[in-house]
Parts: C-alpha cells; sequence; structure tokens
C-alpha cells in the first residue's frame, strides 16, 4: 500500500516543529526525514531513524491518520535491556506458551492516538514469526503471539522501541482489573437502560395518550403490566449501583448524591407496581427508565474522560533491570534480577538503571541520579562510593556489592512513602453530595406537609398527590450537573494536552492557594544545555561550537547532549572519552580537550582560571591555546516565566521546593519571581512539607515530574505531573500535562473554575425547576406525561448548559 | 385491538432478545476499546483510497 498514493502529506503544524513528535526544532538544527520522498524536518535523531523506518515499512499513511502527535523516542533503549524478557524467570505471568507458540500481553505507555494501534498492528505482523498482534487502547495493552521457534520476545520489544513505543510486560493488579470489569458492567447496565428506556417509552405515549383521550381500562392495564416487566428490569439490574451505593454510604452515615436518586426511582416504582395491581393512580415507569438511563449515561461519559491513562507502569519491577550481570569468582554470568542475593558483586551495564544498593567495590563511572536528587548533572562514582538502585549508569565500569535489595532500598522506599502519602490524601466531598443532604431533607418535608394537608381534605387522593410530588421532584437534573460538566470540561482539556485522571480534581482546583513546583525538569526542560560560550582564542563562536559537537557527537553523556544537533565540524578525528574528566580528539594535527577546567589544565598548564560567575563552566583547549569556556545549566521551559506570572496574577503563592542543592534553585527562583525556595529537600522532607503546609489550613497543589516528587504528589491536594515525567509521578499525579506548555497550568486552573461555575449554573438550573415544579405538584395539577418530559427538558438543558466547557 | 395482546408480548420478547445480544457482545469483550474499533474503520477506508483516487484523477 501507499506506493501509489498522490496526496501530500499533512504538513506539521510549524515547520519548525518535528513532523514526528511536533517538538521544536531549534533554529541552526537541520535533519531531516524523507517521509514518501520528501524532506521534513525531524528534531533529533530518535525521531529520524523512527519516522524513516514507518515510510520504508509502508506505513506512512500513518502520519495522515493520526490524531495527536508521537512521544519523542527515548535514545538510550538498549537491545541488551530486552535480552532479559527472554528468560523464562522473567516471563512469568505475561507470558503464555502452547505447544510452538507463545503469546504475551504488553503494556505500552506511550500511544497517544487510535493510529498507534494501526501503527503496532501493522508494524509487528510484518515481522516473520510474529502470527498475531492486537493493541487495546483503552488498556493500552498489546495482545501478540509468535512462533518460540523463529523469533524471540526480546525481538518484540526491540521492534516496538524501533517504532518509537515504550513497551513493559504486562502485570495485571486487582486495581486495574476490577477497573475493566466495572467498565463492562457499566456498560451493560447502560445498554439494559438505554433498551428498555425505548420500549418503556413507547407504552408510555401510549398511556399518556389514553391518559389525555380516554382507553379501555384492560388495555391501560395491559400496557401498565409490561411496563412493569421491562422497568422492573431497569431498576432491578441498571439501577441497582445507585441503591448499593446508597446504602453503603448510609451505613457510614454519609448523605450522598445517590441517595436522592434511590429515593425516587425506588418510591416511583413501587407507587407504579402499587397502582398496576390495584388498577389506580398513576404510573411512571417510563419516567423512571429515561432517568436511570440520563444518569447512566452521565457518568458513563465522564468515567471514560479519566480513564485510559489510569495504566502506569509504576511498581519496582519496571524502574530495575530484569536481567544483570554477576561475578562469581572470576566468572560473569547473567541472571535475573529476582537471583540476586546480598553480597553478590554485579557490573552494572551502561545505560541502564542499577539493580539494587550498594557499595563500589571497583571502577569508575557516572551516574545520574536526577529522578532522586533533581540534580541533573551526574554525578562522579568512583571506588568506595555508594549507588542507589534505580539510579543510571551513564558511562565507565563499576563493579558494586550488593548491599541490599527489591523493597528495601532506596527507590523501594520511596515507592512505599509515596503509598502511604497517597492513602493519606486529604478527601474532599463533593460539592453534589454536600447539596444531595439538604435536598433529600426538603424534600421530605414537603412530601410530608403535602401528605398532611391532603389528608386532611382529600383522603383519597393524598398518596397520588404525595407521590407525584416526589417523582416531580426527581433530582435528575441534579445529579446530572456534575457529572455532565466535568465530562465537558474533562474532553476540552484532553484536546489542550491536559489529561484528567482523578475524580474530584477539577472540583478541587479553584480552591487551590498554594502551587508548590518542582525545579529540575518541572521549571527547567531537565536536561544540559549551553547557557553561555566565551571565546578566546581566533575562533568565533560558531566554530567553536562545531569543535565541540564533533567531539561529543558520540558520547552517552549528559553533557554531551548540550552539544547534540549543532553542525559537526568534520577536521576533528581521534575522538576519545575519558571517564570523569572529558573528551579528546586530533584537531589540526594537535590534541584538542573538552572537559573539567583541571583536566584542560593538565594540557594546557598556561590557559588561566575559570570563570568566576555563577554556573558550571568546561573548557576547551589545544596544547598550547584556549579555545573557548562553555557555561553548562539547565534551562528555563521557554514558557516559565509568562506561566508563573499569569499563575500570580490568578492570586496564587508560589512555592520552588527542589532536590537540587545548587545555587540554580536560587537563580530559578529569582528570574521567575518566587519568593519562598527550599533546596537540597529530601523526598521525607519534601512530604513534610506539604504536609505542614496542609496543617495550616492551605489547600496545595503540587507540580512535579521526578521519583522524587512522586510522595508529595501524591499527598498535595492536586497534583500535575508535567511532560516528560517519571512514570512513578504520572501514576501518582491528578493531572497530567502531556504538552511542553506550563502555559497549561494556569489554563487547567481557569477551565476548573469555570467549570465550578457551569456546575453552580446547573445546580441552580435544577433547583430552580424543582421549585417551580413542586407547587404544582403539590397542588395535584400535574399528571405523568408532565412529569416525564419536565424531568426530560430540565436534564437536557443541564447537558446543553454544560457543552460550553468542551 | 385484541391483536395488541399478542403484538405487545411479542414487542417485549423482541426487547429481551436484543438486550440479551447486547449483554453477551459486552461479555464477549466486543465493547472494551471503544476508542479504537470507533476509528478503525476510517483506516480501512483510508488504505483502500489510492487506487479509487487513482481512477478519478
Amino acid at each position: 500500500m501507499g506506493k501509489s498514493r498522490s496526496a501530500t502529506p499533512v504538513p506539521p503544524e510549524t515547520s519548525d516543529s518535528c513532523y514526528h513528535c511536533a517538538e521544536t526544532i531549534p533554529a541552526d538544527y537541520h535533519l531531516f526525514a524523507s517521509i514518501e520522498g520528501s524532506q521534513q524536518p525531524v528534531c533529533c535523531p530518535g525521531c529520524k531513524a523512527v519516522a524513516e523506518l514507518i515510510d520504508s515499512s509502508g506505513l506512512a499513511a500513518f502520519y495522515q491518520l493520526r490524531t495527536s502527535f508521537n512521544e519523542r523516542p527515548e535514545q538510550t533503549a538498549l537491545d541488551a535491556s530486552y535480552a532479559s524478557y527472554d528468560l523464562p524467570e522473567n516471563q512469568s505471568g505475561f507470558v503464555s506458551r502452547d505447544d510452538d507458540t507463545a503469546s504475551a500481553r504488553i503494556l505500552v505507555t506511550s500511544i497517544s492516538c487510535a493510529a498507534c494501534t494501526w501503527l503496532i498492528e501493522q508494524g509487528l505482523s510484518r515481522v516473520p514469526g510474529i502470527e498475531y498482534a492486537d493493541v487495546n487502547l483503552a488498556e493500552q495493552a498489546l495482545q501478540v503471539r509468535w512462533r518460540d521457534s523463529e523469533i524471540k520476545l526480546s525481538r518484540i520489544f526491540s521492534e516496538l522501541a524501533a517504532l518509537g513505543y515504550r513497551a513493559y510486560p504486562w502485570r495485571a493488579r486487582e486495581a486495574e482489573e476490577a477497573l475493566a470489569q466495572q467498565q463492562r458492567r457499566s456498560l451493560s447496565e447502560l445498554a439494559v437502560a438505554g433498551i428498555a428506556m425505548m420500549q418503556v417509552g413507547m407504552f408510555g405515549i401510549a398511556l399518556h395518550a389514553g391518559g389525555m383521550q380516554g382507553i379501555a381500562e384492560e388495555y391501560r392495564d395491559l400496557l401498565r403490566w409490561v411496563s412493569l416487566l421491562v422497568a422492573t428490569l431497569v431498576v432491578g439490574y441498571s439501577a441497582r449501583s445507585f441503591f448499593r451505593n446508597t446504602w453503603n454510604n448510609l451505613c457510614r452515615g454519609h448523605l450522598v448524591m445517590d441517595l436522592p436518586v434511590a429515593l425516587a426511582i425506588g418510591l416511583a416504582w413501587l407507587a407504579s407496581c402499587w397502582a398496576t395491581v390495584s388498577s389506580t393512580g398513576e404510573v411512571y415507569f417510563d419516567s423512571i427508565a429515561m432517568f436511570t438511563f440520563f444518569l447512566l449515561l452521565g457518568r458513563f461519559l465522564e468515567q471514560r474522560i479519566r480513564r485510559r491513562e489510569m495504566l502506569r507502569q509504576s511498581d519496582l519491577t519496571s524502574l530495575l533491570p530484569g536481567l544483570v550481570k554477576r561475578q562469581v569468582n572470576n566468572n560473569t554470568e547473567e541472571v535475573a534480577l529476582t537471583q540476586l542475593k546480598t553480597g553478590d558483586l554485579v557490573l552494572p551495564y551502561v545505560g541502564e538503571s542499577l539493580p539494587a544498593d550498594g557499595l563500589v567495590v571497583s571502577g569508575q563511572g557516572h551516574v545520574d541520579e536526577a529522578a532522586f536528587s533533581g540534580e541533573h548533572f551526574p554525578r562522579n562514582i568512583s571506588t568506595g562510593d555508594r549507588v542507589a538502585a534505580g539510579t543510571l549508569l551513564l558511562d565507565g565500569e563499576l563493579s558494586v556489592q550488593v548491599e541490599t535489595l527489591g523493597e528495601d532500598t532506596r527507590i523501594g522506599q520511596l515507592l512505599q512513602l509515596t503509598h502511604r502519602a497517597a492513602d493519606d490524601k486529604p478527601a474532599l466531598q463533593s460539592f453534589a453530595d454536600r447539596v444531595a443532604a439538604y435536598f433529600v431533607a426538603t424534600i421530605l418535608c414537603i412530601a410530608a406537609a403535602v401528605a398532611w394537608y391532603w389528608w386532611q381534605h382529600e383522603p383519597s387522593r393524598a398518596l397520588w398527590i404525595t407521590l407525584s410530588v416526589l417523582v416531580v421532584s426527581c433530582p435528575c437534573a441534579l445529579a446530572l450537573a456534575t457529572p455532565a460538566a466535568l465530562a465537558a470540561a474533562g474532553s476540552g482539556l484532553r484536546h489542550k494536552g491536559i489529561i484528567l485522571l482523578g475524580a474530584n480534581t477539577l472540583e478541587q482546583l479553584p480552591k487551590i492557594d498554594t502551587l508548590v513546583f518542582d525545579k529540575t525538569g518541572t521549571l527547567t526542560q531537565g536536561r544540559v544545555s549551553i547557557l553561555e560560550t566565551r571565546c578566546h582564542g581566533d575562533l568565533d563562536t560558531e566554530t567553536c561550537l562545531g569543535l565541540a559537537a564533533a567531539l561529543e557527537q558520540s558520547n552517552r553523556h549528559p553533557i554531551a547532549s548540550a552539544f547534540r544537533g549543532m553542525a559537526v565540524d568534520k577536521s576533528v578525528s581521534n575522538i576519545e572519552v575519558h571517564v570523569g574528566s572529558g573528551v579528546s580528539g586530533q584537531w589540526q594535527s594537535t590534541e584538542l580537550r573538552l572537559g573539567a577546567p583541571g583536566w584542560c589544565e593538565q594540557l594546557n598548564p598556561g590557559m588561566g582560571a575559570t570563570p568566576t560567575d555563577q554556573g558550571r563552566w568546561i573548557a576547551m583547549t589545544t596544547a598550547n591555546q584556549l579555545l573557548a569556556w562553555f557555561k553548562l545549566g539547565d534551562e528555563l521551559r521557554e514558557d516559565a516565566v509568562s506561566a508563573v506570572h499569569a499563575l500570580q496574577g490568578i492570586g496564587l503563592e508560589l512555592e520552588l521546593l527542589s532536590g537540587d542543592s545548587s545555587d540554580e534553585v536560587d537563580m530559578v527562583a529569582e528570574t521567575l519571581g518566587i519568593e519562598q525556595r527550599h533546596r537540597a529537600q529530601t523526598p521525607d522532607q519534601k512530604l513534610s512539607h506539604i504536609h505542614a503546609l496542609q496543617a495550616s489550613g492551605k489547600c496545595v497543589a503540587m507540580v512535579g515530574d521526578g521519583l522524587n516528587d512522586a510522595p508529595v504528589l501524591a499527598a498535595a491536594n492536586v497534583s500535575f505531573a508535567v511532560a516528560g515525567a517519571t512514570d512513578v509521578a504520572k501514576a501518582r499525579a491528578d493531572i497530567i500535562i502531556a504538552s511542553e506548555r506550563l502555559a497549561s497550568l494556569p489554563e487547567t486552573l481557569l477551565t476548573a473554575t469555570r467549570c465550578r461555575r457551569v456546575m453552580y449554573q446547573n445546580f441552580a438550573w435544577a433547583l430552580c425547576y424543582n421549585a417551580l415544579a413542586v407547587p404544582f405538584a403539590a397542588m395535584g395539577a400535574i399528571p405523568p406525561w408532565a412529569a416525564a418530559l419536565g424531568m426530560s427538558l430540565s436534564s437536557l438543558l443541564v447537558v446543553i448548559n454544560s457543552l460550553r466547557l468542551n | 385491538m385484541e391483536s395488541l395482546y399478542i403484538l405487545i408480548p411479542v414487542a417485549v420478547v423482541f426487547c429481551f432478545l436484543a438486550i440479551k445480544l447486547l449483554l453477551w457482545a459486552v461479555n464477549s469483550g466486543q465493547y472494551d476499546d471503544l476508542d479504537k474499533e470507533a476509528w478503525r474503520i476510517l483506516a480501512e477506508e483510508e488504505r483502500a483510497k489510492p487506487e479509487q483516487r487513482n481512477g478519478d484523477d
């Protein structure tokens, strides 16, 4: 397919954004991927590789089909890390075998739209040996079946990585299974209510017409009896969750919105049954079925908005490597992580996370601890240092003696802390539930008064008039007020790349008065970039950067990434990486060094002192001439300043809470105008800081991205995870900001305020409707058809009003 | 009008059959992924297009 297509590819939003992931491409960066014969700009070699692979597999139609942009593929994906999935120990739980074929369930977390499912299915089914591939978009799960004799599981993982998707073994967890069951159940209940509503509605129209024009009693009773049959199905099957919920909450002494709902459905049904059996009074079966259907639909849509991203891999196994290299005597062997014991010597792979906490017994290298400490510069590790599981080994060779494993490691304890913090999270009673209590009390009082009045004056009509008061005051619009507004606001936010996960998030947001930011990766981009270049030789800035880029081009170190994407000077050769110092190469037949000032000084002793300005400087020098100083740092996100000002404009108190201990925390806070700042905070300290704020009566929102933010994200009243956050952080956040824009924060807050306003309007309207209708019902002037009509119209109005938020 | 005594029960039987069918479909997992299925029909069309388009051009 695709060979003869004449359609031109859809151009990316702007010419300076990446064709694959839509990230902004630096102005001086020129990399193109050839897609269907035309050159499309891309932002990094990773995107180029993925885009060209997609094109060469004949799957370029993906770019026309997709409805959202892809995530930027990770550059550190290593085939070695997938080899661990070939070990039988690591396959238990997600792989099943049957003679020659095996099938596995794999979690693919970076699926962004339905076109991704097509791309994955098509891409995998072209791999020889794979028999079947099916992606469930809602669960982000890939079901794949392959012939064991032909390919290995690790190949499937690397194929997924090549297409630009991150994959993990599927770990069935009870919460997720329950969620899937719940989804099926709500859909069944909704379907039954829908079909039954149409059927009862048909009989209802006949009955209403009969009520106005006259109808023979035998046919009226026939219609009533069949309506009773179908409506009973609705009450007994579809509406059972309302009854169960009400009962459970009553047992705990809570009055919830489901109480008036259950009361209205139950009483109307009982009265209608009595009317049918005794052949007197009025029946409300059509109203019951319609009411139940509307409510279930509202809730279903609201839950659907929130469900998709709830499945996140956030347990320990997904953070640690499955396969480790162990040293036994003088041999090395590859074993599964689960077989590792305390005291073992492990040799971690470069580019992978460390498997356990331990002591470095020999070797030297760099580890990236950003996830733990918020420190974006890698730590230099040598013999005698302690390293933690879950930190990334960037370069060098280490031999680590295992001290603690699994749950006892620092990362394991961090996850436990996160779980505990999530359990302690302050619960908020929703506005609807608070209204419900007053509503029920008022309606019951009115009904009692009406019953008493008519009993005095006309006892034969007392029962039916009282019932019509209860039915007319039916809280359909009231119960729809919240879910309709939340669903509309949620889908509106989703279009802007803001994904809601928490249940009461939008209701909580307008109450927020303090917003706490993490620094690294949240306010800043979380990667090293060049902040300043000072040339000292006779070369200009561009040449210096070209030389530096040439030296760093194949280096995996984070500092090297600062120089990535620049035009490379091709005259540099013999590039060598010196762990802990820098890089060297041959240029114009002299040695050229780029790296730590001390190491460069060994080559060129007269190069002078490091600039005294704040920041981290590296030098580039030849043996007799200093060429340039580069100042490295973590750049602020593009719209950080405007977003912070917008938030201050809303009247929020802002704080900066960083694990970083450097002066950069103060610099960032100065630039942004944030007065409250705390640096060098451990996850524990961060958590107690949030608790202290909450104890002083503040309603706190937290914005973060790293592992070390996870406990605070779990504890804050509302939490945001920004683009590029770790999965653990995302799993604990109430809101995920999928775009790179921090402006999404004020946007979300404004939408939440608008959502609250619409909710109040909905409530006001629903109560108004009741205030108007109940007096007429109390006078005995509302027939069943008017009750059904009034209920649907008031609900419709609530829904239309809510749709303004979309 | 006596026919109502047959027609209405028949309608109710059909209604129950429809419910039964839907519940079966839901429980056999056909509605587990509402996003993808809604979209897939468009993808098929998109793939069939090039041939048609050549004819039109």
